[in-house]
């Protein structure tokens, strides 16, 4: 404790740095831990279809063939060169909504539920 | 706000990479990071090319890097005009940079990355040596690169998990870092305090 005194006394400046350094650390060490258990469950796994994903994530993310998201999406498939799903329910027309559900389905009745 | 960064890469691909890999090594607040893995991701996902990604990550970060150094290597003229006592601090970081210099650019680069910037313009300012600086930021984003895209490829599918979980591990590095930099030169000026106070004392 006197050594504490003694350090805020002569070096108050080295001492506030070290320990809001220490704070920032704990910080994120809480976060993390909260981060981690938050994405340990299973569920959060399946990743829900956002607009920034592209077709060829989305089949990853589920585990089927790229193919056969394209299929999917029939008609709104992208012809050419990488587009996310937000661009392909612009360049189509169709609610990204839409798109969304309409993949959600097929890919569910592919995976169901464990 | 993740949103929209997420959806930059695919559309921009390798190009936005690139940006914000420069614009990172500068300090500005960009999540490079987080772009680092979801154009992992993309990768994997067969949206972005391997190599041109890569390359193209790789450049940025470079040449962000040796910007940063300019700019150090600049300042360093303003450095002559403070007083005695900073001069001495100055010559005594040039010492530990000439010894563990190459180590402070490369581990700077991956492992304590948000450091990186604030070590582009000391050893700019020391000046460390621009070959040597060249070499060790050369490999150190290297690794940098192959470290996030190779994260985001290999856990493509749960691009936020592994993003958010990449961040706050850096955050605990480096303050980490700092903190243990911060204690031991903290002991050693206690260390000295109590060796002047024993001579007093005599």
């Amino acid at each position: 404790m006197r050594q504490l005194k003694s350090a805020w006394r002569r070096h108050p400046v080295v001492l506030t740095a070290f320990l809001l350094a220490c704070a920032v650390f704990v910080f994120f060490a809480v976060r993390m831990t909260f981060a981690a258990l938050y994405w340990a469950d299973p569920a959060r796994q399946n990743q829900t279809l956002e607009g920034w994903m592209t077709p060829g994530y989305v089949a990853r993310s589920w585990d089927v063939p790229r193919e056969t998201v394209l299929t999917w999406l029939g008609d709104a498939a992208p012809t050419g060169g990488r587009k996310t799903l937000a661009q392909i329910a612009q360049d189509t027309g169709v609610p990204l909504a839409q798109i969304i559900d309409q993949l959600h389905d097929a890919l569910s009745a592919q995976k169901p539920p464990e | 706000m993740i949103d929209t960064i997420l959806s930059l890469v695919p559309v921009y691909g390798g190009y936005i990479v690139a940006l914000a890999t420069f614009l990172s090594c500068l300090a500005l607040p960009i999540p490079s990071s987080l772009i680092m893995l979801t154009a992992g991701a993309f990768v994997a996902s067969g949206d972005l090319g391997a190599v041109s990604t890569a390359g193209l990550a790789f450049a940025g970060a470079v040449a962000g890097d040796h910007v940063g150094y300019a700019i150090g290597r600049r300042g360093a003229g303003l450095l002559h005009r403070l007083g005695p006592k900073p001069r001495a601090m100055i010559g005594k970081a040039r010492g530990l940079l000439d010894r563990h210099g190459g180590a402070a650019v490369f581990l700077s680069r991956w492992l304590f990355s948000p450091l990186g910037p604030y070590v582009n313009l000391v050893t700019g300012a020391a000046p460390m040596p621009w070959l040597r600086f060249a070499l060790w930021d050369a490999l150190g984003e290297g690794v940098w690169v192959a470290l996030y895209l190779g994260l985001g490829y290999a856990f493509g599918s749960q691009i936020e998990a592994v993003a958010e979980l990449a961040a706050n591990f850096s955050g605990i590095l480096a303050a980490g870092a700092v903190a243990l930099g911060l204690g031991l030169w903290l002991r050693a000026l206690l260390r000295a305090d109590h060796r002047k106070r024993g001579r007093r004392r005599i």
